[in-house]
């Protein structure tokens, strides 16, 4: 009996095997989207959270279309640093993801959950060292959807929802308790969120194709500000003949964000109120491609020779206008445009090749040219209501260069690599990866590095009859420097003779040893079927990541401030530990789940002598053995390790229950054992107003941090350390196949309706409203790097495929 | 058929990937010059982007100079003549230069000076590795002897303010100079510059401009400052020999004075009108005491507010701000002659350079004549900054600062104290005065 039409059988088989699927890919979870619960929220690392061990996804920010941070397995000096963030790939090509600073918009909201097919977690260095210093923290690999079998089929998809805000209650909240009004009239529930996607697809002996648009609107729960996003897609396969085939993939977007003034930049909230923000303007536009073109030729020797070339360009602009009676009778214009391209051409060679029945080899090898340029664009100007400005044009046209500032600025980079993958396949039992990669980088002088990568793989069932596979892998890889680093930089002083000539000077010198970040890394797993129903893996991995570049300051009788070295030794290592099960299966009900639990370390293992005379000064309190993420702040005249900004343990729960036409999906995320440093609102002072001495305050913990501020030394207070521990209901869905609509209409393969709630309930000691929003893991008093807060919201939809 | 098609295919496929294979592994393809970039490496390829760096030297020392009121604080602000309306005024005025106030802790750090001198040893690093078609003998021989001039005032500067320091030259990097060898290896590079100088610079028409011969180093402003370093070291004849063997009456309309010019600097706020009346004054009993009534260069050189009781400076090119002004010259004369024991010539020129004034200076001797010139000098060079240095050279310290007694001028009083950033990593430390003041 089919009690679901054929294509939504199919979707709930995966739904009920893709943990079958996603352990039978070794060591690199494999999540097919299909069968995942979505979210309300733009960007596709949000399907992701709590699904993959050691893939942590931060919703530090309740602004639509920002992007949550992604770590897998990564670890850098700058808690703020993009370089954490692992590498991410479309159909294997690298394309641009992390937010451009000019609007901050999401890469990963240009494209829709829906065209993708399945998600590659890459996490070992058997297959991270064929990415070289592109991937030194991980790669995620997006497969988008091909057509299926049959001339066309057409799949819509729409829903539409509320965000809201829970619990911000101005009694508990430690920074919105001081302007309770205020703070109501720039938040608020009822912000919309909807989305439709169409699909239409097909294959047949010619190829495949895939074609489809996208448009996702969030209001948010800031007022007046909102995101939006479009997007048309294409991918389609063409066998030119029986052996030669072509590949073209490509995704448009154009997506804005508004924002305000008012609760998103200033949430000081101070008085008098600003609440009328008439002429504030805070537009952000940009304009997202990947596209992609493969050809592939398989030769009748077991040769196949590939080659890919991608595009990935994002246009980022951003217009602000800050009106008089924000900006005390001043009024600021500013408009900045940043462009991003990334172009790639990826050939392989593989083989593959019998030697025997027992033994095969798969060798690919490949030569990969990586190019990117980055293009600013910037004019900003301010100036007085009395020399002529005005509210109502919202323009500033300086009347010289002490007005307007212009600001135009264009970086490149090339890599050029050669690799070998090696899989070596001994009967069923053994694989061994071998990996050498040589990446060629233009930052550098000496511009080649070798990046070798070794792993074993075994399946103990064959010989020993038991349901067990161990790996282990071990491998080098590095992280690119910075281009100011290699480049060293002149400098503007000022004017001179009437303004007539410039006159300029070395403000640092370049770098000829600057080389990149030294990354080894280990890996060992284990992974059990403890039942054919029941599996359990446990990963554990350990990563030195060695020669930090860093300035160090040079005596001020050199005339210049600093010229770089490198040095310095952290480690990162962790376990990784994933269940899934499938605890009852039958025809009317069914009961899965995923459980995934990482406990992550990281440590200083050498820093710099005369640390304190370098940038890293900031970690001179750290001894060897102390945590790089550790909280430090002063008491009395000592600094000390006051907290970890990283918690003992996180991870996710995943339940899937099924009952006839009806299923239900719930996410649980957690992490505890991070500590949040909340700054003090008021215990802020001038040094040499107090004595030098930091003045205890009632209520309040007895450590402080020393700032500088218009070359005054400041001490800011420390109010509470707070535990980040949570467990957030992430997301859940009930959906319910209308099959007897679909008996109805022949046409008609499937329909679903479905509700979906997003960031449902957070249980938290921490006062503030996400124990995730601070980037730092410290909350500031001016709350730099704490994001927005973050909505709920509930959405109702419906799925219908033709 | 089909196979025969393939066959055509990959053969077309196959060059195209091997040709982007050889492409790309090319030590020249990894290379980028960077576009719209100031680098360093290959940036100094002709002599308009020379005259920017050697610019850089003069907007560094303008820096030094000029932030803070600095040429001041050293000088005039210091000794107690003139007053800037500042809050740390009083700090200096009254010798609390280890008060903490930021401003006199950036007073105390001698980073800025050294700037000028790393800037001044880029040039002619810059210079030595020019081509002969980027710079004629005109601008090589200009370049390098203004960069061997700033590097002189930057040295002269520091032993004056501070007494010993360390050098900043590559083969003796850090050592410690006494004053006596650091001022001498000031002397050396002026000397070299001298030779280099030009009486008037050319500007960008290729005319000689006497604005442009103003605010950059030439002849004139060189041989002064030669001389000053001659006389701080002693050598009372070989600043004569220099003085009238340069300052000739051939040479007598080609004399220009050395000022810096006023503009933006991008790093720090420095006064844009460093001798606003508004800013920089003299209490007009003050005046009175230097400038007696009758004196026919006061109302010259001052405006007088008798309602408001101050006196401001005249300036008559608010552009420049001259710190080896041409009325310097005879005064410079006066003390080479009187030092090298021709009283009756030092004399001469002291009443040529003081005229106007009401005093008779012909019954001067030589027990008298240093106390007349010192008058003369915090006259005529009111507003240059030299006032303090002068006391220091003239051994009057202690006779005008009423806080220091000689004890605390052997003890380095007369010095600045060191910031602690000027400290650090210099393996310095504080003079016995400052060290417990």
């Amino acid at each position: 009996m089919r009690f679901l039409p054929k294509p939504a059988e199919k979707n709930l088989f995966f739904l009920l095997v893709s943990l079958g699927t996603a352990l039978s890919v070794w060591a690199q979870d494999s999540l097919r989207v299909d069968s995942m619960i979505l979210s309300n929220r733009s960007g596709l690392e949000n399907i992701m959270q709590g699904s993959v061990a050691g893939l942590r996804i931060k919703s530090w920010s309740g602004t639509p279309g920002a992007q949550s941070t992604l770590n897998l397995r990564g670890l850098s000096l700058d808690p703020t640093d993009h370089n954490t963030m692992p590498l991410i790939l479309i159909n294997g090509v690298p394309v641009i993801a992390s937010p451009s600073t000019v609007t901050g918009i999401n890469p990963l909201s240009y494209f829709t959950p829906e065209q993708v097919e399945r998600i590659e977690i890459i996490k070992d260095i058997d297959r991270l060292a064929a990415f070289g210093v592109q991937a030194p923290n991980g790669a995620i690999n997006l497969i988008m959807k091909e057509g299926e079998s049959g001339s066309i089929h057409v799949r819509a998809n729409a829903f539409a929802g509320m965000n809201f805000l829970q619990n911000m209650d101005y009694r508990k909240d430690a920074f919105y308790d001081f302007n309770s009004r205020a703070r109501r009239e720039a938040y608020g529930n009822g912000g919309f969120v909807s989305e439709q996607n169409l699909l239409v697809d097909g294959a047949g002996t010619y190829g495949s194709y895939l074609f489809g648009l996208s448009n996702h609107q969030d209001q948010g729960v800031i007022k007046n500000s909102g995101y939006g996003s479009q997007s048309l897609f294409l991918n389609a396969k063409y066998n030119i003949t029986d052996r030669f085939s072509a590949h073209f993939y490509n995704n448009m977007a154009l997506s804005n964000r508004r924002g305000r003034y008012a609760g998103e930049y200033d949430r000081d909230f101070p008085l008098p109120v600003i609440a009328d923000e008439t002429f504030f303007m805070d537009k952000n536009r940009n304009v997202g491609l990947v596209s992609s073109m493969g050809l592939a030729y398989q030769f009748g020797s077991g040769f196949k020779l590939s080659s890919v070339a991608g595009l990935s360009y994002e246009g980022a602009s951003r217009d602000v206008y800050v009106p008089s009676n924000v900006l005390n009778g001043n009024i600021f214009a500013s408009s900045v445009a940043y462009k991003r391209q990334l172009i790639t051409v990826n050939t392989t060679l593989n083989y593959l090749r019998s030697f025997s029945d027992a033994l095969q080899l798969d060798m690919t090898l490949g030569n990969e040219i990586r190019s990117t340029d980055d293009r600013l664009t910037s004019v900003n100007g301010e100036r007085s209501m009395e020399s002529g400005g005005s509210n109502f044009v919202k323009v500033v046209t300086g009347y010289n260069a002490n007005q307007t500032i212009a600001l135009s600025d264009h970086e490149r980079e090339k890599l050029v690599s050669f690799y070998g993958i090696w899989k070596w396949k001994y009967k069923k039992d053994l694989d061994v990866n071998m990996v050498l990669r040589a990446d060629g980088s233009s930052l550098y002088e000496n511009k080649w590095a070798l990046y070798p990568a070794i792993g074993v793989h075994y399946d103990l069932k064959n010989k020993l009859k038991i349901p067990v596979k161990v790996n282990a892998s071990i491998g080098k890889t590095g992280v690119l420097s910075r281009p100011e680093v290699y480049r060293g930089a002149l400098e503007a002083y000022g004017e001179y003779y009437g303004g007539n000539y410039l006159g300029v000077g070395e403000l640092y010198p370049a770098f000829d040893g600057a080389k990149s970040i030294g990354v080894v890394q280990f890996d060992a797993g284990l992974s059990v079927a403890i039942l054919p129903s029941l599996h359990l893996s446990v990963n554990y991995f350990s990563k030195s990541y060695r020669d930090f570049t860093y300035q160090r300051f040079l005596p001020n009788i050199s005339g210049i401030d600093f010229t770089h070295e490198t040095g310095g030794t952290v480690k990162l290592s962790g376990v990784e530990l994933s269940l899934d099960a499938q605890w009852i299966r039958t025809n009317r009900f069914t009961w899965t789940s995923n459980i995934n639990l990482a406990s992550y370390r990281n440590k200083v293992k050498s820093l710099p002598g005369d640390i304190e005379n370098t940038s890293l000064a900031y970690l001179g309190a750290l001894s060897e053995g102390k945590a790089v993420t550790s909280l430090l702040a002063y008491q009395g005249k000592q600094p000390k390790v006051i907290g970890n900004s990283e918690p003992s343990a996180f991870g996710g729960l995943t339940n899937t229950l099924r009952y006839g036409n009806v299923s239900a999906t719930f996410v649980l995320t957690y992490a505890w054992g991070a500590d949040i440093v909340a700054e003090s609102f008021s215990s802020r002072y001038y040094a040499d107003r107090v004595g030098n001495e930091f003045p205890l305050k009632h209520a309040e913990t007895p450590y402080y941090l020393i700032e500088k501020e218009n070359g005054r030394t400041l001490y800011q207070g420390i109010r509470t350390v707070e535990d980040g521990s949570f467990l957030r209901l992430s997301r859940a869905a009930l959906s319910w196949h209308l099959n007897s609509l679909s008996k109805v209409l022949s046409q008609l393969s499937d329909v679903q309706v479905f509700v979906r709630g997003d960031n449902l309930l957070t249980l938290s000691r921490y006062s503030g409203i996400n124990p995730e929003e601070n980037i730092t893991g410290s909350r500031r008093y001016d709350l730099r790097y704490t994001g927005t807060p973050l909505p709920s919201s509930v959405a109702l939809g419906i799925k219908v495929v033709f | 058929m089909m196979q025969k098609m393939n066959n055509m295919k990959i053969w077309k496929f196959i060059p195209l990937a091997a040709i982007v294979v050889f492409f790309s592994c090319s030590k020249k393809a990894l290379t980028i010059q960077p576009e719209n970039k100031t680098v360093p490496e290959g940036y100094y390829n002709s002599s308009q982007r020379i005259q920017q760096a050697v610019i850089g030297g003069y907007v560094d020392l303008r820096r030094a100079l000029f932030a803070n009121y600095a040429w001041l604080m050293y000088g005039e602000v210091r000794a107690g003549d003139m007053n800037v309306t500042v809050p740390y005024l009083s700090a200096v005025a009254n010798q609390e230069l280890t008060s903490g106030n930021d401003n006199v802790a950036q007073l105390s750090d001698w980073g800025y000076f050294y700037d000028v001198i790393k800037d001044a040893n880029d040039v002619l690093d810059i210079i030595a590795n020019a081509d002969e078609e980027v710079l004629d003998s005109y601008r090589r021989n200009l370049f390098k002897g203004e960069a061997l001039a700033l590097k002189s005032t930057a040295y002269f500067y520091l032993a004056r303010i501070w007494g010993t320091i360390p050098s900043a030259e590559k083969n003796n990097m850090g050592k410690h100079l006494s004053n006596e060898e650091a001022v001498s290896m000031a002397a050396q590079f002026a000397t070299e510059a001298q030779a280099l100088l030009p009486w008037l610079l050319i500007n960008d028409d290729g005319i000689e401009s006497a604005a442009l011969t103003a605010v950059r180093f030439n002849r004139t402003a060189i041989t002064s400052l030669l001389a000053q370093e001659e006389l701080w070291l002693g050598n009372g004849q070989n600043a004569y020999d220099l003085l009238s063997s340069t300052f000739t009456a051939a040479t007598v309309d080609s004399l220009s004075g050395f000022g810096l010019s006023s503009g933006a600097d991008r790093r720090t706020s420095i006064p844009q009108n460093p001798l606003s009346g508004s800013a920089v004054r003299m209490p007009l009993d003050k005046l009175d005491v230097i400038y007696p009534e009758g004196d026919a260069r006061r109302d010259r050189m001052f405006s007088i507010s008798t309602d408001n009781n101050i006196a401001t400076l005249k300036v008559r090119d608010a552009s420049v701000v001259e710190l080896l002004p041409t009325r310097e010259i005879l005064l410079l004369f006066a003390e080479a002659a009187w030092k090298s024991g021709q009283l009756e010539e030092a004399k001469e020129f002291l009443i040529e350079g003081a005229s106007g004034a009401t005093e008779d200076y012909s019954t001067l001797t030589e027990a008298t004549f240093g106390d007349a010139l010192l008058l003369e000098r915090q006259r005529l060079l009111a507003g240059t900054g030299q006032r303090f240095f002068d006391l220091i050279r003239f051994k009057k310290v202690s006779a005008f600062i009423s806080s220091f007694t000689e004890a605390d001028v052997d003890k380095g009083a007369a010095w600045w104290p060191l910031s602690a950033n000027s400290l650090r990593g210099n393996s310095w430390s504080q003079n016995s005065f400052w060290a417990n003041p």
